[in-house]
C-alpha cells in the first residue's frame, strides 16, 4: 500500500441524520492539509496516508457506526474517473448496492456494541415422508 | 494481521475488517500500486506483461486471459494474506461482477492455502445484519 499518498471514501449511511454537505465541512474545519471532495455518498480525502488515518479516527469518534471508509484506487478528480471529465466510473455500482447494505451493516454495528452475540442460524432439515405426503394431499 | 476480504472491493468488508484492528487486503491497493508505480493508461482495463505472467502462476494458459488477468491482482494478495474472510449469496451487481469463475477461483486459491477463513452470508434484514456483524467481530477479535 501506497504511503504516500491515500485516497479515502466516507460513505454516509441511509439510517443517519448526517448529510454530505455536514461532513465534509466537519473534515475541513479539523485543518488539515488534506484535500476534501464532497460527493453525493459522503466525501473523498485525499492526503499523505498519516493524516488521511488521522482524519479517518476522527470521524469514526464522533459518528462511530454511521460513516463508512474505504480506499480509492485512483486519486481524486482523476480525469480518467472522475464524471466532471466525463470519466468511466465502473465503481459506482457497486457503491450504490453497498449503499443499500450500510443501513443494516450500522444497525448490526449499534447491535453487536449493545452486547449482542452471534446467534447460529437453525439449520434446515429435511422434511419427513409423512409430513410431505399431507402437504402434497392438500395441495391436490 | 493481513485479512483478505471477498468481494475484493467491498466497503463493508474493508471497514469491519479496518475497525476491528486488522489489515485489510483489497482490490483497491493493488490497481493502486499500478496508478501510482506503473505508466499504465487504466488499471486494472490495461495489463502489463508482468501482470499476464503473474496470473499463470494461479491459472493456468488455457484459462480464459479474464481470469488470468484478475487472478494477477488478487492471486499475490491471498498468498500475502493470514485470514480471509468470504461473502456468499451476494445479489448478482454485488462485487466484481462479469466472472464468476474467477470467484470460483479465488474461494479455492484460499481453501488451497489452509488460511483461517470466515463464510458470512450477505444480509437480507436487520436480523441477519446483527449475526453478520457479530460473527465478523469474534472471527477478527479472535486472529492473533
Amino acid at each position: 500500500m501506497s504511503e504516500t499518498r491515500e485516497t479515502r471514501l466516507f460513505m454516509i449511511s441511509p439510517r443517519s441524520t448526517l448529510t454530505p454537505d455536514q461532513l465534509a465541512r466537519m473534515v475541513h474545519a479539523y485543518g488539515a492539509e488534506a484535500l476534501v471532495k464532497e460527493t453525493c455518498y459522503g466525501c473523498l480525502v485525499e492526503g499523505p496516508r498519516e493524516l488521511v488515518l488521522s482524519i479517518r479516527d476522527r470521524v469514526r469518534e464522533g459518528y462511530p457506526n454511521e460513516v463508512f471508509t474505504k480506499i480509492r484506487a485512483y486519486p481524486s478528480s482523476d480525469p480518467r474517473r472522475c464524471r466532471a471529465m466525463h470519466g468511466t466510473r465502473p465503481g459506482y455500482a457497486q457503491l450504490e448496492m453497498e449503499w443499500e447494505l450500510l443501513a443494516r451493516v450500522q444497525h448490526g454495528l449499534d447491535e453487536v456494541a449493545k452486547g449482542a452475540r452471534y446467534v447460529p442460524p437453525e439449520e434446515k432439515k429435511r422434511i419427513p415422508v409423512n409430513d410431505f405426503k399431507r402437504i402434497c394431499e392438500v395441495r391436490r | 494481521m493481513k485479512v483478505f476480504i471477498d468481494p475484493p472491493n467491498s466497503l463493508v468488508l474493508f471497514d469491519l475488517v479496518e475497525r476491528f484492528g486488522h489489515e485489510p487486503l483489497s482490490t483497491m491497493a493493488a490497481i493502486q500500486e499500478r496508478v501510482d508505480n506503473i505508466e499504465v493508461d487504466m488499471p486494472p482495463m490495461n495489463v502489463t506483461l508482468d501482470d499476464v505472467v503473474k496470473g499463470l502462476k494461479y491459472a493456468g494458459v488455457e484459462v480464459p486471459s479474464g481470469v488470468r488477468g484478475r487472478l494477477a491482482l488478487w492471486g499475490p494478495l491471498i498468498d500475502e494474506a493470514d485470514a480471509a474472510i468470504i461473502m456468499d449469496d451476494c445479489p448478482y451487481s454485488f462485487g466484481c461482477v462479469g466472472c464468476e469463475r474467477s470467484n470460483l477461483m479465488v474461494k479455492y486459491l484460499i481453501k488451497r492455502r489452509g488460511i483461517p477463513a470466515l463464510r458470512v452470508t450477505y444480509p437480507e434484514n436487520d436480523e441477519q445484519a446483527v449475526n453478520f456483524v457479530a460473527q465478523t467481530k469474534e472471527f477478527l477479535e479472535g486472529l492473533q
